[in-house]
């Protein structure tokens, strides 16, 4: 044992001396967990630090050089060689197979994907969307079809939907006389009914006249003689045949459902198809709010 | 071998950046080069979809709109499909924006028509109550600049090899006879559009702003490549 020693433990019994002096003096209550642990730290610090200053004051009083030196020098200093450490070399080892991996699975393969993580997020969503409005009532419904239509709806068809003063269809009725006349005149193959197409001039003249005239006005009073004709798609109400064809008399379900999903393109102009938009339950609950505009 | 390195400080520097570069490339240029191809069926804009897109630079429409769609649901639900990079391929410059004081613009094509557009440019809060968009009615009057359109489409066919047809080539003669094929598509547009002044001008054989205007945000959406795509 030699005076450095000495010297350090003496150091040390007065460091770890003077923390139990705070310590005591301060009335720490040592009981709390918190405070014994500072204090077993705090002197674990000072036999540590005296430790380790000893052996590297001792190790540079009693070294001397040896080994090998290396080819290079720069002005005069050299170079052991020195063999890797092993940890070191185990650790580069390791680096090696991790970039091998990296390279060809973690990279490719494995990669972080926004567009994944966006699909996920979508299908979760949808998934609990879809059963939490199962079986949704007609208030939520009204209620979920008054804000589809406020954010994709109301740009074209008025915050109201009564079309802005003829810019789009009005949800207030069903179709002007003008609409009727425009559709017989033309036929119409675009919304993807079982019935499929509806040919041109089904009726022409006076009967066309009438049948407008009488589809218009709400299908009121005396069915003309020459609806007969649309009767036989339509149905003799005119209410589509169960969604087979267009209902004429109101916006049912289907309708509405084939119209966001095919677009139109009418007397008034074109409707774009909202297919990639909307989702079925979506669908229904603006057909709900619809119906409600026109009652 | 690398005690030599050791020696040679500049080869040593040139054999770090050699490591360093050989890794971005691996990890960059594959993607970079698989982005900035253009999405499958993809068409290059009309000449005069182009001179709407310059109506749209000149009167700073990204000022307020963006044109970039994130992969984020909020967005997707309002706006459609989220945007590739492919699809930006033939926009010399990309339009993105980075102010959404209007909506998002990248699909307009696809929930908007021409006559919804030709309201909404003459008076906005006709169509979007509460709208604080002005309202752009000098471009039912101002004439495209449907020359300067065709050159440009010229000059990305002879520089970046856009595949615009054998009939958009350099010089007068090309563009004389290249300028009744503007003219009917403008003419389709305005065919759908009410205003009596851009109907009577381009049969008149005019191009009003509004008409390239329109032209450039019908195209914009899926229609640009979905009809090409192989099934």
């Amino acid at each position: 044992m030699n005076a450095l020693m000495i010297k350090g433990l003496l150091f040390a019994a007065v460091l770890i001396g003077a923390t139990i002096f705070v310590v005591e003096s301060m009335h720490i209550d040592l009981s709390d967990p918190i405070n014994l642990i500072t204090m077993i730290g705090a002197i674990a610090i000072a036999v540590l630090t005296v430790g380790v200053s000893i052996k590297y004051i001792n190790q540079m009083k009693t070294d001397t050089a040896s080994g090998e030196l290396t080819d290079e020098n720069w002005d005069g200093i050299g170079e052991y060689k020195n063999e890797l450490p092993s940890g070191w070399a185990y650790s580069f080892l390791g680096t090696i197979i991790w970039a091998l991996w990296y390279w060809t699975m973690g990279y490719p393969v494995n990669a972080f994907s926004q567009i994944g993580q966006y699909n996920a997020e979508v299908k979760t969503y949808n998934q609990k969307f879809e059963e939490m409005h199962k079986n949704a009532d007609k208030a939520t419904l009204q209620q979920m079809g008054e804000s589809i239509f406020l954010v994709q709806c109301a740009s074209c068809h008025g915050v109201t939907g009564d079309g802005l003063s003829g810019k789009a269809q009005d949800f207030g009725s069903r179709m002007t006389k003008e609409q009727v006349l425009y559709t017989i005149k033309h036929g119409s193959n675009q919304l993807g009914f079982q019935m499929g197409a509806m040919p041109p001039m089904m009726a022409q003249g006076k009967d066309a006249e009438e049948i407008a005239a009488w589809i218009a006005g709400g299908m009121k009073g005396k069915q003309p003689a020459a609806f007969a004709t649309c009767a036989s798609c339509h149905g003799p109400d005119g209410k589509g045949m169960n969604g087979m064809a267009p209902d004429l008399a109101g916006y049912n379900e289907t309708l509405v459902k084939h119209v966001l999903d095919h677009g139109k393109t009418g007397e008034i102009g074109r409707m774009p198809s909202f297919k990639t938009m909307l989702t079925p339950i979506q669908d229904k609950a603006l057909a709900v709010y619809i119906q409600s505009l026109s009652n | 071998m690398f005690h030599w390195l050791e020696k040679n400080p500049f080869f040593f520097a040139v054999g770090v950046f050699l490591v360093i570069a050989f890794a971005g490339l691996v990890e960059i240029l594959p993607n970079f080069a698989e982005a900035s191809r253009p999405v499958v069926g993809l068409k290059p804009y009309t000449v005069l979809q182009l001179a709407g897109k310059n109506v749209y630079m000149k009167d700073q429409c990204i000022a307020c709109h963006s044109q970039l769609i994130r992969p984020f649901k909020a967005e997707t639900d309002r706006y459609g499909q989220y945007s590739l990079s492919g699809e930006y391929a033939y926009d010399r410059p990309f339009l993105w924006g980075s102010k959404r004081t209007g909506p998002d613009l990248h699909r307009v094509g696809n929930y908007r028509t021409t006559e919804w557009h030709e309201n909404h440019m003459w008076d906005p809060t006709s169509v979007v109550p509460g709208s604080i968009m002005p309202a752009y009615k000098h471009m039912f009057s101002n004439a495209a600049d449907i020359a300067t359109a065709y050159a440009e489409a010229v000059t990305v066919k002879n520089v970046f090899h856009t595949p615009y047809g054998d009939d958009i080539k350099a010089g007068k003669k090309a563009w004389e006879a290249y300028r009744p094929k503007v003219l009917a598509e403008a003419k389709k547009i305005a065919a759908n559009m009410k205003n009596k002044d851009v109907k009577d001008a381009v049969n008149a054989g005019k191009v009003p702003e509004i008409v390239a205007l329109i032209a450039y945000l019908n195209s914009l959406g899926s229609s640009r490549y979905e009809a090409n795509k192989v099934k």
